[in-house]
């Protein structure tokens, strides 16, 4: 099966950094793509050149089959690459629905048409295990794991195909990290989408993944699925390998 | 559709999250007050029911109204207008200029407009691009405005007040004063209307920008870039884009008072518009326009402007209340407006 996207030793310079090096990876659709890394790691210039912001120096990026070039984050959503950023980028003061429509409203004449537009997301929403009693409240009337959710669907709504969530459990406290792995697990279900799963919580990862890929300063430190990567060298990979193996030795001294 | 989960929020209570809400109450104190002073020094019915008292303070309102309309939504989309007020003796100037030097009435008018449009560009362009806080950029533009306008007048016609009115028809039926009847512009003289134009212009523009701002794309996108600016560009919302609209609407409505008010008094005034930017962000955000942006209302910044202009001009119906108290007063209700404002978007934010 063609995977839905896949990188082809793709790199990324800042003058003289390499920020990141010969980076190959590939997540299929019904699958999620477990992306770890420490800070630093080259995790958000990773989730940049995927959604256009910015274009890589080296390798390519193939879509279903076919080289893409993003030159705009527009480009790489209508190509289907729907980022949920860790701001979620919402609006804090503005409605449910409004938020989920903003920059792509529905007009009816000249107007917006709101009662449609609440609707959109209410069902959206239910999809996803969430329901919005009432789309026209503020935002500020949703739980953290329900703003994750609604950033999700709406991504989803707009035609993603591939959905990267970028440390979409990092900010929540434990209930609603779950949600969000419930969102997440919703979202594979459907089938159609490939999702990329940036975090640097093994656990989270070790509960959702399907696929992993390991990246330190900048390159791919190890790439597999389930069955090639076990836990305990998950969590070692996650702290770095030889690193944490080093600090062992010293504690035991 | 009945959903058990939909908390029952009464009308009270949604009523209290919207941002004029603070202004209903300012508006419905304000008239109490001076109806009362008004009574006990006798002059209710001068300020209240002769329709020269109620000109003097309807006029005001709808004169700092239409520069309240433009810093709420500028405001809204989280930027500032300080020249507003120097504009309008800028827009003034040109349009005079533009009669003195025989351009016919039309024309002028819409030079005028094509050149504040201009501005507008410019200004916006200057704090979009530059990231300089538009305190600053357009501070600077409230020194230029005015500097400028008085420079051009002097420098071409050796005066700094322009008399329009050899340029005007005199009125039908002969009589002393030159106005516009002529003109559809300032069409109140035309048809014989109580009020001043601005009044009607005032009405008919807080009806399109209230929809505007409420039931439009435009208007999404102006509270998406005042609340967060990233998030809206994220999302596709082109934020410089829209606050440089937002500029040039902000120096339009400025040019609309500075020709108006050339035809109403038959010159151009140096003066024009002197502190109307402060009255008009004052109004604003007593009208529950947040200054950090992404909440607020034309309709807040109405009730503002009506607020300002009772107490301006009620104040000189009560003898006995010296008139520089009306500034405390001023200063104290923008203060409080402010307080109440931040209690109230603090409510929504945590819902």
């Amino acid at each position: 099966m063609t995977p839905t996207i896949q990188l082809n030793g793709v790199s990324k310079f800042f003058g003289n950094i390499i920020a990141l090096k010969d980076i190959s990876f590939e997540a299929h659709q019904g699958e999620v793509t477990a992306l770890l890394g420490d800070n630093g790691a080259g995790k958000s210039t990773l989730i940049k050149c995927l959604s256009g912001v910015h274009a890589p120096d080296e390798g390519e990026i193939i879509i279903e089959g076919k080289p893409v070039k993003f030159s705009s984050p527009r480009q790489a959503a209508a190509a289907g690459i729907g980022t949920v950023y860790q701001d979620l980028a919402l609006q804090p003061l503005m409605s449910v629905s409004r938020n989920f429509f903003l920059g792509r409203e529905i007009n009816k004449g000249l107007f917006l048409d709101l009662d449609e537009m609440s609707e959109i997301t209410k069902r959206e929403m239910a999809k996803l295990g969430i329901d919005v009693a009432d789309p026209n409240q503020p935002i500020g009337t949703l739980s953290g794991g329900q703003r994750q959710t609604l950033a999700i669907s709406r991504a989803i709504y707009f035609g993603a195909k591939v959905l990267i969530l970028d440390e979409p459990t990092s900010a929540l406290g434990q209930k609603q990290q779950l949600e969000v792995l419930r969102t997440i697990n919703e979202v594979r279900n459907r089938k159609d989408i490939a999702i990329i799963f940036i975090t640097h919580n093994d656990l989270h990862a070790r509960l959702i993944g399907d696929r992993f890929t390991f990246l330190n300063r900048g390159r791919i430190l190890a790439n597999g699925n389930r069955e090639a990567i076990d836990t305990d060298n998950l969590r070692s990979l996650m702290a770095g390998g030889a690193e944490l193996a080093e600090l062992e030795a010293e504690l035991k001294n | 559709m009945e959903d058990e989960r939909l908390r029952k929020v009464s009308s009270l209570q949604s009523f209290v999250s919207r941002p004029e809400l603070g202004s209903v109450f300012g508006l419905a104190i304000i008239v109490v007050t001076f109806m009362s002073l008004t009574t006990v020094s006798g002059t209710f019915s001068a300020m209240w029911t002769n329709p020269i008292g109620i000109q003097a303070w309807v006029e005001l309102a709808a004169f700092v109204g239409i520069l309240a309309i433009g810093a709420s939504l500028l405001m809204i989309a989280g930027e500032f207008d300080l020249s507003m007020g120097a504009n309008i003796a800028l827009a003034g100037h040109s349009f005079a200029l533009l009669l003195t030097f025989g351009v016919p009435v039309l024309p002028a008018i819409l030079i005028t407009f094509i050149e504040l449009a201009f501005l507008g560009f410019i200004m916006g362009t200057i704090v979009v691009r530059t990231g300089l806080p538009s305190f600053i950029v357009t501070l600077g533009f409230w020194f230029a405005s005015r500097g400028f306008a008085v420079f051009l007048s002097q420098t071409l016609v050796n005066q700094s007040r322009l008399s329009v009115k050899p340029y005007l028809k005199p009125p039908a039926g002969g009589g002393e004063d030159p106005t516009l009847i002529d003109n559809i512009f300032a069409f109140d003289k035309a048809f014989g209307l109580p009020f001043d134009a601005e009044v009607y212009y005032f009405a008919i523009l807080v009806i399109i920008t209230a929809f505007m701002l409420h039931r439009t794309r435009f208007g999404n996108w102006i509270y998406a870039s005042g609340g967060d600016a990233q998030a809206a560009r994220a999302v596709g919302v082109p934020v410089n884009r829209v606050k440089i609209s937002l500029f040039m609407i902000s120096t339009c409505l400025a040019c609309l008072l500075g020709v108006l008010t050339v035809m109403t008094s038959g010159a151009s005034d140096p003066k024009a518009g002197d502190f109307r930017e402060l009255h008009a962000i004052a109004a604003a955000v007593i009208g529950g326009c947040a200054l950090m942006g992404g909440y607020g209302s034309v309709i807040g910044a109405v009730l503002g402007a009506f607020i300002f202009a009772i107490a301006s001009r009620g104040i000189n119906f009560v003898p006995f209340i010296d008139n520089n108290l009306f500034r405390v007063m001023l200063g104290m209700m923008v203060l409080g407006a402010a307080l109440l404002n931040q209690f109230l978007r603090n409510r929504v934010l945590r819902g």
